[in-house]
């Protein structure tokens, strides 16, 4: 029988079923510091061990100042959560990349890059962007607490099997620099709606998804939580082989397994998808975000809608605009190219790796940050920082004052030290637009790191299809 | 018994519910005083064990902090009883066995008020308004997952 690449993933990673539950598998847990204290203590009044200790992987990186790593951690509370996992990895023998690793980073930007995430295989970490992982023909899903638990104790979760979704992206991108794969995301969320992947694992299939690159396939996935889904994938290509190759934790016998995999990693012709969503790449522009949700996003050359526009009728969706805007300080009608900006943000596990820090820096071009504006660059890992030191991307950005800081989530949540002042407004790269979710009282708009490098240049919003 | 506290809203995030600043926090009871913090400050006070929260559709979207229905949980909310609930928020609410994700119709959603006195009775599928003296029917949870409430958690839960 035909089958999607979810259902074959699914199939080969079931090891029971318990009242209509199945028991999946999991071939690799992340783990940081934020979601997992309480179930290391969980373990230890069990008296339990962590189960395969081998699968498991862990980093600091919600937690952790991006400013420079010699000084001591100033708030103690978050001293004491990185402390808690270098103690916790040490007991239970769990390699950890800590703040001292040359592999530190966002447990999303590092797992691919260490190799740790393969195709085919279950992913699960404590956190809900691990969808990200998806892009590598992965099934990857964010889990919360309790489940960490039960996973590092028996290396298997209950899961309900989710739907299928298929969204295919066909067509080409009228403009591979300006109009990226955070726009593409975006449009797509824009359409279905906050909760219209629920219970579901998106499939991104189409001409479009085939062109992305790795970097690029991962900010798809990784925002399929955003649009409600369980997890998103793409199925395995060559550019997905060639990625994983000799890193660090690539299996030795990774040349027999890519064979394997172009044969069984995709969905068959006849498969059948419970629902399906088709967009045309070639029609997407660059896009800003303009409420307190991911959905709550127009194209560059929009203006902010009028909320019964925005809600076609439904009158709780027109509330929720209503909300937004006076959340957002927002009036109908402001072209989106009008709305100044306090602050830039480029970083997180939706664009913090290699091409969203190079994209971003091709716009600069010499020129310098708004003097109105304050810029954040912050790499996703330690090897993405190196890598673009490499190419000089540090000094170009340090001579248009955007600041060059250590690898971390920084300013995407709100829980370290990066945060914006009550009533900022930021142009940023991250993923959550919600209210609070870059400090009490911050406003955030959502896109890709060269719209966010342009407005930091321009101190507004700028269609930036007319600078490449 | 207990009170309803009711915010007609929909999408009300996980960031809403516990601000990620407190994501810090390891003891139960300081994370409950930021409970609901991003809309309501005073949350936190005018919750009394055994109450509920109401709300509209996609209720705890966002991210798979356990913070959130831990917070919710810590201050007395019993359960919390909305349109629909984003995924992670209804497993960790139903694994850690911290409160009733409780899932009711458009209709029952308006019909509930702020400050309505309600039983439910889990075994019947019903909710009782008893300032208002109505009955509604709240969407039965599966066979599992009923299962793991009255085992009071995945941990505790022990298949047939």
């Amino acid at each position: 029988m035909a089958k999607t690449l979810f259902e074959k993933i699914w199939d080969a990673h079931k090891v029971d079923e318990i009242d209509g539950r199945s028991l999946i598998y999991i071939d690799r847990h992340m783990v940081h510091e934020v979601t997992s204290p309480q179930a290391f203590d969980g373990l230890r009044i069990n008296k339990r061990k962590v189960r395969r200790p081998d699968l498991t992987f862990a980093t600091m990186d919600h937690n952790v100042p991006t400013t420079n790593r010699s000084l001591p951690i100033v708030d103690q509370i978050s001293a004491t959560q990185i402390k808690t996992l270098e103690k916790n990895c040490q007991e239970f023998g769990i390699p950890l990349f800590g703040l001292d690793s040359p592999y530190q980073g966002i447990v999303h930007v590092i797992g691919p890059e260490l190799g740790i995430t393969l195709p085919g295989t279950t992913i699960v970490c404590g956190d809900s962007h691990t969808s990200t992982h998806g892009a590598f023909g992965a099934f990857a899903l964010g889990i919360g607490t309790s489940d960490v638990e039960h996973v590092l104790a028996t290396q298997c979760l209950v899961l309900d099997k989710p739907k299928t979704f298929e969204i295919k992206v066909n067509g080409k991108r009228k403009n591979t620099h300006a109009i990226t794969a955070k726009d593409i995301i975006l449009s797509i969320i824009k359409k279905i709606g906050t909760a219209g992947g629920n219970g579901t694992v998106l499939e991104y299939r189409g001409q479009a998804i085939s062109d992305l690159s790795m970097d690029e396939r991962m900010t798809m996935c990784n925002m399929s939580i955003e649009g409600g889904a369980r997890a998103g994938l793409v199925a395995p290509d060559q550019k997905t082989f060639d990625y994983l190759k000799n890193r660090k934790y690539t299996p030795k016998n990774y040349d027999d397994l890519v064979e394997n995999w172009k044969n069984t990693l995709k969905t068959d012709d006849g498969s059948k998808f419970d629902k399906s969503f088709t967009i045309d790449a070639s029609q997407i522009i660059p896009q800003v975000s303009w409420g307190t949700n991911p959905a709550m996003t127009t194209d560059v050359t929009e203006s902010v809608p009028e909320p019964a526009e925005f809600a076609r009728g439904d009158s709780s969706q027109e509330t929720a605009a209503k909300n937004a805007l006076q959340y957002m300080d927002l009036k109908s009608g402001t072209p989106i190219t009008d709305i100044k900006i306090d602050r830039v943000f480029i970083g997180s596990c939706t664009n913090a790796r290699l091409q969203d820090l190079v994209e971003a820096a091709s716009v600069i071009q010499g020129r310098k940050a708004s003097p109105n504006v304050r810029v954040m660059v912050v790499p996703g890992s330690q090897q993405v920082k190196k890598k673009a030191e490499e190419m000089g991307l540090d000094k170009i950005f340090k001579d248009a004052n955007f600041e060059w800081r250590e690898s971390g989530c920084s300013m995407c949540l709100g829980m370290n030290p990066d945060i914006l002042s009550r009533g900022e407004r930021c142009a940023s790269t991250s993923n959550r637009n919600f209210e609070g979710r870059q400090g009490a009282g911050g406003r955030t708009h959502l896109v890709s790191p060269i719209m966010a490098a342009a407005a930091a240049i321009a101190g507004h919003f700028v269609d930036v299809r007319e600078w490449v | 018994m207990g009170k309803v506290i009711k915010y007609e809203k929909d999408n009300i995030d996980t960031d809403v519910i516990l601000p990620g600043q407190y994501l810090k926090l390891h003891d139960y009871d300081e994370i409950a005083k930021h409970a609901m913090e991003g809309i309501d400050p005073n949350f936190h006070s005018k919750v009394q064990k055994g109450d509920f929260l109401v709300a509209g559709r996609n209720f705890g979207c966002g991210s798979s902090r356990e913070h959130a229905p831990i917070a919710l949980s810590q201050c007395g909310i019993k359960g919390v009883i909305a349109v629909t609930f984003a995924r992670i928020f209804y497993r960790n609410a139903v694994d850690g066995g911290f409160l009733l994700p409780i899932e009711v119709d458009e209709d029952t959603y308006k019909k509930i008020s702020d400050g309505d006195q309600i039983e439910v009775d889990i075994t019947q599928n019903q909710i009782k308004n008893l300032t208002k003296n109505q009955t509604y029917t709240m969407k039965p949870f599966s066979e599992i997952v009923a299962k793991i409430i009255a085992a009071g958690g995945l941990f505790k839960y022990k298949p047939d």
